[in-house]
């Protein structure tokens, strides 16, 4: 029984697969053995061989997904970025603080309010109050759909501060959801003034300033009554 | 140092049934109470029936300043004068609220002649309830 291996130029043939094995790891994938001999090392030859091409497919594929995690990954920063351009835009546009009529200030809040929108809304309002000298300022909440405790402390907030300022805040259009979260929170809004609706708000203010009105027409009048006599 | 808060008095002016206060300084706290009696004492000796405050001026207000105002408005009341604090700036508003310190008994108005008709209609109601 012969023990020996039947190999045909071995030196050579160890040395082209050091050869072919050195070319790979350099990183040039087309480098492949290709014996042609059919003896004992073919079969090891062979296997070599089709290592190389399965390594060489996975190298590809890898390389594809990290292209495509990459492409993923800048369009996720691109959207991070809209979406805090969009949020700033928010901030902007949340407050708009309108003169309605002589004397009467709406300020219409739409959607989730939040500490800072709130804080914002806030000083705004005071601020524009301040720059029109309205005495009635109405703060419209029909497109408010929930109120934690917090927003509706800033709320309340905001009515002290007008009051603080000479100004009467009324706010209109509490939902049925925010009526009952108020309760439960046990949140006492009995010194704010509410209305059912902005119209119900707008007519109120109406009224209040026909009220101060003819008290300062009365006022005249009996002042130059007194001069008269 | 303490001579200079001394001189720095701020008038008190009269017209007709009214005391006019007009803060155009900054407040130290002595300055304050020196205020407070000032004006508790010209209300005695003119018999005003209101004061108004005005504090369009006035940038800062802390707890003090604050409290010595709304206690003030409530001897004035006892005294039988309405005080009207006028002009009051937002951020100074902002800070009151944050403070706590809301002022429930204080009246306020945006400019000092919104005050006045406010003091005038004031005196007219009690005038009618007599």
């Amino acid at each position: 029984m012969s023990e020996t291996f039947n190999i045909s130029k071995p030196k050579e043939r160890i040395e082209r697969i050091e050869d072919v094995l050195a070319t790979v790891a350099a990183g040039d994938m087309d480098a492949r053995i290709q014996s042609e001999t059919e003896d004992d090392l073919s079969g090891i030859e062979a296997a070599i061989d089709l290592l190389i091409d399965d390594l060489t497919d996975e190298l590809r594929q890898s390389a594809k997904m990290r292209k495509e995690v990459e492409d993923k990954l800048s369009k996720i920063q691109e959207q991070q970025k809209t979406i805090v351009q969009q949020q700033e835009d928010l901030l902007e546009l949340s407050s708009p603080v309108s003169k309605v009529w002589d004397n009467v200030l709406i300020l219409p809040v739409i959607g989730t309010l939040d500490s800072q929108r709130t804080q914002i809304m806030m000083e705004n309002l005071l601020q524009k109050i301040v720059d029109t000298g309205c005495t009635i300022a109405i703060l419209d909440i029909t497109g408010v759909p929930t109120v934690d405790t917090q927003v509706a402390n800033h709320l309340l907030k905001t009515v002290t501060s007008a009051r603080l300022l000479g100004a009467e805040c009324i706010i209109s259009g509490i939902s049925p959801a925010i009526a009952q979260t108020i309760v439960h929170l046990g949140i006492d809004l009995s010194i704010i003034r509410t209305k059912a609706t902005l119209q119900d708000a707008m007519i109120f203010a109406m009224k209040q300033n026909k009220r101060s009105e003819d008290a300062r027409l009365q006022m005249q009048q009996s002042n130059s009554d007194e001069k008269d006599v | 140092m303490n001579t200079e808060i001394h001189d720095k008095r701020i008038p008190i002016i009269r017209i007709k049934d009214f005391l006019i206060v007009s803060i155009q300084v900054d407040m130290h706290d002595k300055l304050a109470i020196q205020l407070q009696s000032q004006i508790l004492n010209e209300i005695e000796k003119t018999g005003a029936k209101g004061v108004l405050i005005d504090i369009s001026v006035l940038e800062m207000v802390d707890s003090f300043i604050g409290r010595m105002l709304s206690g003030m408005a409530s001897m004035a009341s006892i005294m039988d004068a309405a005080v009207v604090i006028v002009g009051m700036q937002p951020a100074v508003a902002i800070t009151l609220v944050e403070l706590g310190l809301e002022m429930p008994g204080v009246d306020t108005a945006l400019n000092m002649e919104k005050g006045m008709e406010m003091l005038e209609n004031r005196i007219k109601e009690q005038d009618i309830d007599f």
